[in-house]
């Protein structure tokens, strides 16, 4: 149900590690905004597209990702249009577009436990001050990928008793229920992981 | 943190991902569609509290940023936070966290039941919409260059929806509250 955004590749930018990407679209989005210059923007911009379209998606999955993103700055670029001047314009959504395509470059190269590994070297210093404690997080995390599918069953069975019963299907008649038959689990689950012992305190 | 505190907050971050994969409701008489997703904010912080719900959200960030397709639509990865409406995405969390104080402030056990609908829709008012366009405007103003003027004047289109995700929140929220209360009780 929840399939990563991962795309299988052995180009040169799958190979780099995580935290190199990472700092990579930190940097680019520092000296992106630093600039407004046209000549650095544009060739930013071509760079990044043709990073992103070279990662071995079909053109149709690689617009299907970003495609949304791109609208709104578009539409926005219009809105600009009628405020500033156009090369202004020109180099906020070359800027904004370089960035877009190179986060999703990253998102597309990296799996979830590459992200998991460089989130626990993140958090370790948190986790020294004692305000938490990684290995939550990665519960958390899991407890999540764990439950999306029993949550999404049980509002289709939600659903399903409001149709048996020929009552219009509204949100508001749904969330109800689905929020508290799913709360009410949460001691069992508590109690299940504090009896297998997984957080030991 | 106890053991319930951190599987009710991951249980309502995987609430959040199920609204968004319920498809969007279009009312006949506005223009938005109304995605369950976006109720999520004042939902979390009127039905767990302020502190859980915060962490469910910058939980649900977290998904979206290692690359998972948990936004409505399908949509998810860095691109998005890194787009104009990255600002609302990240507000999410601190709306919540608005959203839980006012509620565990406002909403106490033995209250007439208009008065609790008062405070829910204060507390979805205040975090869902005030405090997260607060975050969510100036940030796309300060990413795309729209004149801030121009960009709050825009989203100005958004606030009926809202408002209407606000009473759907507070209608849900009570109705949680009165049959398995879990806000935290604030001194």
């Amino acid at each position: 149900m929840l399939t990563s955004l991962y795309v299988e590749g052995s180009s040169w930018f799958h190979r780099l590690p995580v935290r190199a990407k990472l700092i990579a679209l930190l940097l680019l989005s520092l000296s992106l905004f630093a600039t407004q210059s046209l000549y650095l923007l544009a060739p930013a911009f071509l760079f990044c597209g043709w990073l992103y379209f070279s990662l071995g998606m079909t053109l149709r999955q690689a617009l299907a990702r970003i495609g949304f993103v791109f609208f709104t700055i578009l539409v926005l670029a219009a809105v600009n249009l009628f405020l500033l001047p156009f090369p202004e314009v020109a180099a906020l959504a070359l800027r904004l577009m370089a960035l877009v395509f190179f986060a999703a470059a990253v998102t597309a190269t990296t799996t979830i436990s590459a992200f998991m590994d460089e989130i626990t070297v993140l958090l370790k210093p948190l986790e020294r001050m004692g305000l938490l404690n990684a290995a939550d997080v990665s519960l958390a995390l899991g407890l999540v990928l764990r439950f999306v599918p029993d949550i999404f069953a049980r509002y289709e069975a939600i659903r399903e008793a409001h149709r048996a019963r020929g009552l219009p299907i509204r949100p508001l008649t749904i969330i109800g229920p689905l929020i508290i038959l799913t709360l009410k689990d949460a001691d069992t689950i508590a109690a299940a992981i504090d009896a297998r012992g997984f957080r030991r305190q | 943190m106890n053991t319930r505190d951190l599987v009710l907050i991951a249980l309502f971050a995987a609430i959040v991902v199920v609204l968004g994969l319920i498809p969007p409701i279009t009312l006949g008489f506005i223009p938005v569609p109304i995605t369950a997703q976006s109720m999520g904010v004042m939902l979390a912080g009127c039905i767990i509290g302020a502190k859980r719900g915060a962490l469910a959200f910058l939980l649900f960030v977290l998904l979206v940023a290692i690359g998972l397709p948990v936004l409505s639509g399908g949509r998810g990865g860095l691109a998005v936070l890194a787009g104009p409406s990255g600002g609302f995405i990240l507000g999410w969390a601190v709306a919540a966290y608005v959203t839980g104080i006012i509620a565990e402030r406002f909403i106490h056990e033995g209250q007439s039941e208009s008065r609790q609908f008062g405070g829910f829709f204060l507390a979805s008012v205040v975090g869902g919409i005030v405090v997260l366009y607060g975050i969510g405007v100036p940030w796309l103003s300060a990413v795309t260059g729209t004149p801030l003027l121009a960009a709050a004047t825009g989203s100005l289109a958004f606030i009926p929806g809202d408002l209407l995700k606000a009473a759907i929140a507070t209608l849900a929220a009570r109705a949680v509250y009165a049959g398995y209360p879990l806000l935290p009780v604030r001194a």
